[in-house]
């Protein structure tokens, strides 16, 4: 009997905890949505795919307006809205990547002044900015006059024909842009710099071109051209250098670097370091989510690195030049596109391929961005 | 060919296409314009001095040449002067047969 009532006991016990459970993982599921990870780009003649980075299915296919150029993405914090560039460089479309409706616009060229963005679009923290750095030249009857650039600053919720808010003087040759959750945007040109859109205030957050390490180390060559690093919350300017084995810098003998300027998006701070010997050449970088010391990069080739060793742990022969990469954010699945009409799928713990997309059109210099939101 | 073997995963392209009788499409291919076919090999190196670790094959890397400005010299500037020129021809890997050159009369 004892032993029954505790049965009995320990039974309904049971079903009291199982329902309990039951009733908490339903509350659970209720309160905590499913988040998915869609994988952005742009192809020839222009449109925006939303692919689904779990089944690889392209979801939709939504019409850009304007002619091609450059598929520079800037997806929204909620990842609801991917922000384009388009229309040869020239103007920014923000898309419903639910509905492929297009919600935003900011067409920068005005009258006879052309503004050309070379993929410096960027969305700040909170949503409610768009940046962009604008390359003006004036089309004058006899000759072009070269503008001064400029970071321009737009509300997301300007709608269509948004008005430029405001600008201020930025350096030349900036190429891709981030901005942080301190509610600085990053530029990466000559030296990686930051801005206030606030104030217009600037700062140097790694010296490049401007470095000053001595003359052991030869002046780095930095580049980047897509945007990238969502999922590591990261702005990677990578670079190449010399490590000269005196001061006459003989080219002959010098050890050779990879390095990158890597930025926290949530902090502003940077760090800058040699990473890999230079064996051959990345287009782009991006840290694993899930391990600060692991570097992925594509070109010819998708490469693994490990920073704490400097060491590069696996190299993937590509069938041709990829120009970009992202990943999910667990860290389990990289995506190699831009360039040509294909992305390649690969393992990240093996980078063997374990997939491929298809796409209609070429890439060429488009983005491969990351939106997370809510599942469809 | 018989007398080399090929070591490396674009050694044996060439060794297929030789194979299956795409010489003719590869001689074709010269006379596209391009981000190196016009006056490959020579007028760009990698920079070790090589040719591997240059983009390929060229088509795959023709818009991202044309698209952003970037040999304007040797692929028509599709940012700017020639907006159209791939219009039609949307996966160069694919249709790089319709690409024409760039005529200033418009021919």
């Amino acid at each position: 009997m004892p032993f029954k009532i505790l049965q009995t006991s320990t039974g309904a016990a049971v079903r009291a905890v199982a329902g309990a459970l039951l009733a908490a993982s339903a509350v659970a599921a209720a309160a905590a949505p499913v988040t998915q990870e869609y994988l952005l780009t742009v192809t020839r003649p222009g449109q925006l795919h939303v692919i689904d980075m779990a089944s690889h299915a392209i979801l939709r296919s939504c019409d850009i307006p304007g002619k091609f150029g450059s598929g520079s993405i800037a997806p929204s914090p909620d990842g609801r809205v991917a922000y384009v560039l388009s229309n040869l460089w020239e103007d920014v479309y923000g898309i419903d990547i639910t509905d492929c409706k297009v919600v935003f616009s900011a067409r920068q060229s005005k009258d006879n002044i052309r503004v050309k963005t070379f993929q410096s679009v960027t969305v700040s923290a909170d949503g409610k900015e768009l940046y962009t750095v604008q390359n003006p030249v004036r089309l004058l009857p006899d000759r072009f006059e070269v503008m001064e650039p400029r970071l321009a600053v737009y509300s997301t919720s300007g709608g269509l024909d948004a008005p430029l808010l405001k600008s201020f003087p930025v350096s030349r040759r900036i190429t891709k842009i981030a901005a942080t959750q301190t509610g600085e945007v990053i530029l990466g040109g000559a030296d990686v710099t930051a801005i206030d859109p606030r104030t217009g205030a600037t700062r140097v957050v790694t010296a490049l071109a401007n470095w000053d390490r001595g003359p052991q180390w030869l002046t780095p060559d930095a580049f980047a051209m897509h945007s990238q690093g969502e999922q590591a919350a990261e702005y990677i300017m990578p670079y190449v250098t010399a490590r000269f084995t005196d001061e006459t810098q003989n080219m002959e003998t010098a050890e050779w670097w990879w390095g990158m300027s890597r930025v926290d998006l949530k902090t502003g701070k940077a760090e800058q370091r040699e990473i890999v010997p230079f064996e051959f050449i990345v287009f782009n970088f991006i840290t694993d989510p899930t391990n600060p010391d692991i570097l992925f990069g594509s070109f010819n080739q998708l490469s693994k690195h490990d920073l704490r060793n400097q060491k590069t742990l696996a190299v993937e022969p590509m069938p041709h030049t990829y120009y970009n990469l992202n990943i999910t954010s667990d860290g389990r699945k990289i995506f190699v596109g831009g360039a040509a009409n294909d992305i390649s799928i690969h393992d990240a713990e093996t980078l063997k391929k374990i997939g491929s997309i298809e796409l209609p059109g070429d890439m060429s210099t488009s983005d491969l961005r990351v939106a997370r939101r809510l599942k469809d | 060919m018989k007398h080399l073997k090929s070591i490396n995963h674009k050694a044996r392209q060439i060794d297929e296409a030789a194979g299956s009788g795409e010489i003719e499409e590869v001689v074709a291919m010269q006379t596209v314009v391009g981000c190196t076919a016009t006056v490959d090999p020579g007028w760009e190196i990698d920079a070790f001095g090589g040719m591997a670790s240059l983009c390929q094959p060229m088509e795959a890397d023709l818009y991202g040449c044309a698209d952003a400005c970037w040999w304007p010299a040797q692929v028509p500037d599709t940012m700017s002067s020639h907006p159209d020129w791939g219009q039609g021809a949307d996966a160069a890997m694919r249709d790089w047969r319709k690409l024409d050159g760039i005529f200033e009369d418009n021919d």
